[in-house]
């Protein structure tokens, strides 16, 4: 505490120390000319060897070089803790002063600062220094008090409300960028500076510390005033005097200064000289002055900086300030104040200083005294712990070293301030003073600071004051305040805006204003501190934000929270999103600026991971502000629904139409390959085009085009993103439609902008448009409300009432009837375009833009009574409806039906007549006419009569035959071709696609087994199970019919033992037996079977003999048409095959569980069988014929036998055939391979897997054949006679004769089964086949045919 | 259990792909903008912090009032923050390496992109099963 190296003042060697180094670092460039002058002027030889010191050492450790009395901190405390003058006045003085519009104090504060005064001063200890700058604080001795908290505090808000009056708050936020690339002084508001001096001087005058105690008393009276000398001593009554003097807190004995003040304008100076004289008389010669104002007469001094402006809060213009003061006067108040500052004031407080030193040092100093005091403390322990301390008047030692080390802070002599202040601080801590320990310690962190010396130390005892300051309680918040205001500049001077940030957020206190205040200042500290850490300075601005919401400030609310906006722009922390736009936008609509409020909460709106009750909060606020705006917002890009791009669909109808919405969902593609062969090809098309717009057509190739009148649909998909409903209404398309003729000149480059709707007629369109047409074109609205979270596909349509260029540009709706939402479909979005690949390779935009063409004749068709559901084989009878609403004829009308298994085209003609009946059986005459329908069936595609129009109301209605060919979900398409009948139009020809879905079920399952007859040629067995697989229905079988004139079918049994219940209910199985017989003759079997030729063929009644129903012919239209169809499809099972038979059974809904009231169509059911091989194992077939059973006498000879071989080729190539004969049986090598054969070839025949246990049951009689012929090796044996083997060609579909002859010995019992056929065919014919399914060679085992030879008697 | 905990994973783009309430304390409105704001402003003493220790858990590094803001650091530089008002540095230096062994697995699904959301509830009860345990 008591160093005992003398302490200097040290001011002038600051001074010295860096013009030393300038001067070092300037003397290495220029060596000789500056050293004297900057000697002269600064440096006086004082010893040479305490340049360095007590700086030395943080030069030594590197840091920065900084002048504490530069830096703001520095220039605050040079400014504020200064001496303060005691001015008493009389009023007249104070009228005199105010024809200046100035009072007294106001008229001389600002001649108080002295920015060279250079007075010399020693310090205690005698060691001269000047004093350069120098500054008296005057003030009223009414002023000298303890301010007035709630004044204060309500000064403070004016303050602050006054700068946010300032405010524009319609202006750009800062953008985060800018405000880091910018200083500190932009970037803070200048009312930060002002409040805070403010705020500090709210704690002035308190007891606890000494410099704001008044050094001097100025004592003025007016030369008007009755006895001059009398009102002086008047004046420094001590009544009158603040209770600072009179408490004992301070010495009342201050230096004294009488001024007599003149007025020109009242009489001239000779009875103010007079006055003087008897002034200095009375109180002595140098305290007395006489100061003469208002010397210009009647002639107001303008002047261009008015000294007295920054020091007149009022709102007086500055011109009128001290307008009767000319240069004269303004000279002699400035000489008053210097003279009184240097000759009265610096001298008194040298003096001061130097004489408590001595009285400190006799009292304190020194080893005995310390002892003693301590002593004398420890005596005191049991002091009351009252939060202010005992109580020190101005005559205790404590005071008196406070008022040392205070005076001595105000003359710079910074070290023995400190070293006072270190003396009494442990005398403060030991009294438990703590307010005025909390003061000491801020003076010394101060005191630090000013000597640039220990920043630890300063700041530790700055943080010490501001704990000291805040346990004392409410009392010690103010000072603690101002402590940290300290304590932040003095971190902030050091670049630790960091720590300063952290001590403005402990500064704040209950008061909410000062919070918010210091929290903003706090936030800027973390935007300047080095990195910048913007979320911190985001947060504090919120902080501070919400302060001043608590303290009713919204503008500066709102101004905070609008740089917060920029910093916390495109953050994904969506809780910091909402809360910032949220209540930004609550307070402009507070506010009243509804525009500004609606922007930011349109932010919010889209908020789905808030609460549910948080986003109903946000939609309720943002719906009464709009409301409040009283105006309909048009907001582009609405979150609220969100609108999904990519289900964007338009569907268009050119030359292509759609009878369905459903019809225009299907591929393009897939029309595209129906229409193939119907529509004229593509350049075709474009010439007719051409011939009439080419120049629009050319233009405009790659626009899509639509038809006047003709609506194009847009599907777009809404969805509510929110918890909580909300309905939408009025959601249109935004299009533009321009005329031709504009869309030319301008060469087309000119995309129409501007929303229009029908509302409001486009302002492109030409006058012409404008005056025939109100509306160019009409678009549908839709309302509807969604629900939380749901999602809507809504359709939209614009219908074009005028040609022109058709731009849909994007969509709008209506969000709770108040705010309007746009989405633009801007280019960069991909939309999904159903329509063909020429719009592919464009760019979206054109997409939706469309060329609209005059109207056109648009036909509308539905197929009427088509089922959704069928069972699988049901017929119907369907009724096309095609219709053309326009005037204009439609003619050339052309069909294709994708599935004609499904579905075909009837004849005109059975249009009128009954459904069954068509279909029973008739007389051959009538058959021609269903010939040349089934004629038709070789083009793909239906041509209408040519004479077929169809205009106005009269709708054409054609027959169509459905029949339900498979089980499954079958799509059918159907599109008309038709051309227009006004050849002038720009289209020739369009479509019409009809879509239609059909579900099938299974009914019948429908199977046959030929199997050629062993006994007879050309017979065979005919094996048909049916197996019903619906769940409920029953059917009755009414026919089986087998396709062509070559073939008879028959019954084996009588209907009866088949079918006893006459009908097959759900899940039956039957199984029944046919006789086959082909009546093909041999030798006509060149001749093609034609799959065009008349379906001829055999049936069979299937109903019980008692029912005389009729047959129906399945020669006739729709049974042939779909069994011409089956055979093409069935094709590919076994092609070629001329010995395949087609079955067809047509079967009937069984009548009785159909409710008799509902006059229910007759239904038919057929399925079809189609390529049933007759031919199972080889082509060729044979049959041994000759006796059974002979007699014959052993006893005389053997017997020869002749036997005839008849084979049948039914191939249709030569096949060349082996006839090998074995005496002894065959292998058993043989068979197998036979019976391989058999069961493979069997499969053929065979449509379905759910019989296969009937391969099996051939394949066990195969072998069982086989094992008969085994079994006869005992029998005697017999030898064919003749050659072993016989090779023959044979032709196809012939047959041969081949003689055989056998040698029997003795009489028995013999089977002939031991010959072999091998056949091959040549290998080109078959090549075209199916790999696997027909042999180009092979061998057949010979069939058993038993002879009985008996012995004759 | 604390009576206040939030619990947030900040990808290395500063965008929060994870965020969970694990404290017992009734919740209120306002509260899980305040722990947003907190967390937020707490990235940018993580942003010093983090180059400065090699250490993933790196304590109490920010504090609001009486919450305190506890960070770990993954490699990746993936920062779990938890806000807390309980002293238990124990343990939730033990959550945080229990969860990072959550957000590894995470990791490794392949259809996870890293730096995406974190939808799965898996995690989630996963996560507050820990802070149960831990915290």
């Amino acid at each position: 505490m008591d160093s005992p190296t003398p302490l200097q003042p040290n001011r002038t060697d600051l001074i010295l120390q860096t013009q030393i180094v300038l001067h070092c670092r300037l003397r290495s460039e220029q060596p000789e000319s500056f050293q004297p002058n900057l000697a002269s002027d600064y440096v006086r030889p004082l010893k040479p060897f305490r340049l360095a010191p007590p700086h030395g050492n943080l030069g030594q450790r590197g840091k920065k070089k900084m002048d504490p009395a530069r830096t703001p901190l520095g220039k605050l405390l040079l400014d504020e803790i200064t001496p303060v003058v005691m001015v008493l006045s009389t009023p007249l003085v104070e009228e005199a002063c105010l024809k200046n519009g100035l009072s007294l104090v106001e008229m001389l504060s600002p001649f108080c600062v002295f920015n060279n005064i250079d007075v010399p001063v020693r310090t205690a200890s005698d060691q001269p220094y000047r004093i350069q700058k120098f500054k008296l604080r005057l003030f009223y001795a009414s002023d000298i008090r303890h301010p007035n908290l709630e004044v204060a505090k309500e000064r403070l808000k004016q303050v602050i409300t006054r700068a946010g009056e300032k405010d524009d708050l319609y202006s750009e936020p800062p953008q985060t960028s800018n405000l880091l690339s910018s200083s500190e002084s932009e970037i803070q508001p200048s009312w930060f500076e002002f409040f805070n001096k403010e705020l500090v001087r709210t704690m002035s005058f308190s007891d606890h510390e000494a410099f704001d105690h008044p050094v001097a008393c100025l004592l003025v009276v007016s030369s008007k005033d009755e006895q001059p000398i009398n009102r002086f001593v008047d004046l420094f009554n001590t009544n009158k005097l603040p209770s600072l003097l009179n408490d004992g807190a301070m010495d009342p004995k201050i230096l004294k200064h009488y001024l007599l003040v003149h007025d020109y304008q009242d009489s001239d100076q000779e009875k103010a000289t007079k006055i003087l004289a008897d002034m200095r008389s009375t109180f002595g010669l140098h305290d007395c002055r006489l100061l003469c104002i208002n010397s210009s007469d009647h002639e107001l001094i303008e002047r261009q900086d008015n000294p007295w402006a920054p020091y007149k809060s009022g709102d007086l213009p500055s011109q009128c300030l001290g307008c009767f003061l000319n240069v004269d006067d303004y000279n002699e108040i400035k000489d008053l104040l210097q003279d009184l500052s240097s000759k009265h004031i610096i001298p008194y407080m040298e003096q001061k200083i130097r004489a408590l030193n001595q009285e400190v040092s006799a009292t304190r100093k020194g080893f005995r005294n310390q002892i003693k005091n301590l002593w004398w403390r420890k005596g005191k322990e049991d002091v009351t712990d009252s939060p202010a301390g005992p109580m020190y008047t101005f005559s205790s030692i404590e005071s008196q070293i406070r008022v040392l080390g205070d005076y001595a802070f105000m003359l710079r002599d910074y070290e023995l301030a400190l070293s006072n202040y270190r003396l009494i601080s442990t005398d403060y801590k030991l009294d438990k003073a703590w307010k005025r320990y909390a003061g000491i310690q801020e003076m010394m962190g101060l005191t630090f600071f000013m000597l640039d010396q220990s920043r630890k130390e300063a700041e530790y005892c700055m943080e010490n004051a501001f704990n000291t300051y805040l346990k004392i309680g409410s009392s010690g918040q103010q000072n603690a305040t101002r402590c940290g205001l300290w304590w932040v500049e003095m971190l902030k001077a050091r670049d630790q805006h960091k720590d300063a940030a952290v001590v403005y957020f402990r500064i704040c206190d209950e008061e909410p204003l000062h919070s918010a205040v210091m929290l903003e200042q706090g936030s800027y500290c973390y935007l300047l501190s080095k990195p910048p850490m913007l979320r911190k300075f985001g947060f504090h601005l919120v902080l501070s934000g919400d302060q001043y919401k608590k303290s009713d400030q919204i503008k500066h609310a709102i101004r905070t929270y609008r740089t917060a906006v920029s910093v916390f722009e495109g953050t994904t922390w969506g809780h910091i999103k909402d809360h910032v736009h949220f209540h930004i936008g609550e307070w402009y609509a507070i506010l009243g600026m509804y525009e500004l409020a609606v922007k930011h909460m349109l932010e919010v709106l889209a908020c789905t991971h808030q609460s549910k009750t948080m986003q109903e909060l946000f939609l309720k606020d943002f719906l009464e502000t709009v409301q409040k705006t009283g105006k309909t917002f048009e907001v582009l890009k609405l979150q609220l629904p969100k609108l999904n791009i990519s289900s964007l669909k338009v569907a268009f109808e050119d030359h292509r139409t759609y009878a369905s919405p459903a019809a225009a969902s299907v591929r393009e593609s897939l029309w595209r390959s129906l229409e193939e062969d119907m529509i004229p090809s593509l350049p075709t098309a474009r010439t007719n085009w051409l011939e009439l717009q080419s120049k629009l057509v050319s233009k405009y190739r790659e626009s899509n085009v639509c038809v006047v009148g003709e609506a194009v649909k847009v599907d777009i998909e809404f969805k509510n993103p929110l918890q909580i409903p909300i309905s939408i209404s009025s959601v249109s398309l935004i299009c533009d439609l321009s005329a031709i003729s504009d869309e030319l000149n301008s060469d087309a480059c000119s995309s129409t902008v501007g929303s229009q709707n029908d509302d409001d007629s486009s302002n492109l369109t030409t006058d012409r448009d404008m005056s025939s047409e109100n509306f160019s074109f009409s678009s549908s609205e839709v309302d509807f409300s969604l629900g939380g979270g749901d999602t809507t596909l809504v359709q939209l349509m614009v219908a074009p009432k005028v040609e022109g260029i058709l731009q849909i540009s994007g969509v709008r709706w209506k969000l709770s009837g108040s705010v309007v939402g746009l989405h633009k479909f801007d280019s960069n979005m991909k939309n999904k375009i159903m329509k063909g690949r020429r719009k592919a390779k464009h760019s979206p935009c054109d997409n939706l833009k469309f060329i609209v063409i005059k109207s056109l004749p648009k036909l509308e068709g539905s197929v009427h009574s088509l089922p959704e559901k069928a069972y699988a084989g049901d017929l119907r009878h369907l009724m096309l409806e095609l219709r053309n609403p326009s005037e204009f004829t439609v003619q050339n009308l052309k069909l294709k039906i994708s599935h004609p298994r499904f579905l075909n085209i009837g004849s005109h003609g059975n249009l009128k007549t009954e459904f069954l009946s068509c279909l029973e059986k008739k007389m051959a005459s009538e058959r021609s006419v269903v010939h040349a329908n089934s004629n038709n069936l070789s083009q793909t595609v239906f041509l209408f009569p040519k004479e077929t129009l169809i205009q106005g109301e009269m709708p054409l209605l054609w027959p169509l035959w459905l029949r339900a060919a498979v089980p499954g979900h079958i799509s059918l398409y159907i599109s008309v071709y038709y051309e227009m009948g006004d050849i002038s139009s720009v289209m020739r020809y369009r479509t019409l696609r009809m879509h239609y879905n059909l579900q099938v079920l299974p009914s019948l399952d429908v199977s046959f087994q030929v199997s050629p007859c062993p006994s007879r040629l050309q017979e065979f067995l005919v094996r048909m199970d049916v197996i019903n697989r619906t769940s409920s229905e029953s059917f009755h079988v009414h026919q089986l019919s087998a396709v062509g004139h070559q073939w008879e079918i028959s019954l084996l049994q009588p209907v009866d033992t088949i079918f006893p219940s006459e009908s097959l209910m759900a899940g039956q199985a039957l199984t029944c037996f046919f006789r086959l017989k082909s009546y093909r003759k041999p030798l006509t079997s060149t001749d093609k079977v034609s799959t065009l030729s008349p379906l001829l063929g055999s049936d069979v009644r299937l109903r019980p003999e008692g029912s005389n129903e009729p047959l129906f012919d399945i020669s006739c239209s729709p049974l042939a048409d779909f069994h011409h169809c089956e055979r093409l499809h069935q094709k590919m099972s076994h092609q070629g095959d001329p010995n395949a038979v087609d079955f067809i059974l047509i079967s009937q809904p069984l009548k009785d569980n159909i409710t008799p009231g509902i006059a229910d169509p007759p239904h038919l059911f057929s399925h079809h069988a189609c390529h049933c091989s007759t031919s199972s194992t080889s082509p060729i077939s044979w049959l041994v014929d000759g006796p059974r059973t002979l007699f014959h006498d052993f006893s005389a000879s053997f017997r020869e036998i002749n036997l005839k071989m008849v084979i049948y080729n039914s191939s249709e190539a030569v096949a060349s055939i082996c006839i090998k004969t074995f005496d002894s049986p065959s292998t058993s090598g043989h068979t197998s391979e036979g019976t391989a054969d058999l069961s493979s070839g069997d499969q053929t025949g065979w449509h379905d897997a759910s019989v296969v246990n009937n391969i099996k049951v051939t394949s066990d009689l195969l072998g069982a054949r086989v094992g008969k012929s085994l079994s006869l090796e005992s029998v005697p044996p017999f030898i064919w006679s003749g050659a072993s083997s016989t090779r023959v060609q044979l032709e196809p579909m012939s047959a041969t004769e081949i003689p055989l002859q056998i040698c029997v010995f003795s009489p028995g019992i013999y089977d002939l089964s031991n010959y072999v056929l091998q056949w091959s065919l040549p290998s080109s014919v078959d090549s075209g086949n199916q790999e696997g399914k027909s042999q180009h060679s092979g061998t057949c085992q010979g069939y058993p045919y038993y002879l009985s030879v008996l012995q004759s008697v | 259990m604390a009576t206040t905990a939030c619990f947030i994973i900040v990808s290395r783009n500063d965008i929060p792909i994870y965020e969970a309430e694990v404290g017992s304390a009734t919740k209120r409105e306002d509260a899980a903008q305040l722990h947003q704001f907190i967390l937020h402003a707490a990235l940018d003493i993580v942003q010093d912090l983090a180059w400065t220790t090699s250490a993933m858990f790196l304590k109490a590094i920010d504090r609001f009032n009486d919450l305190v803001v506890s960070v770990y650091v993954t490699a990746g530089h993936t920062r779990f923050m938890l806000l807390h008002d309980s002293r238990n540095d124990d343990g939730i230096k033990s959550f945080f390496q229990e969860v990072h062994e959550l957000y590894i697995k995470i990791l490794l699904n392949p259809l996870y992109l890293p730096g995406s959301r974190i939808t799965s509830s898996h995690f989630d009860t996963k996560v507050r099963g820990l802070a149960r345990k831990y915290l």
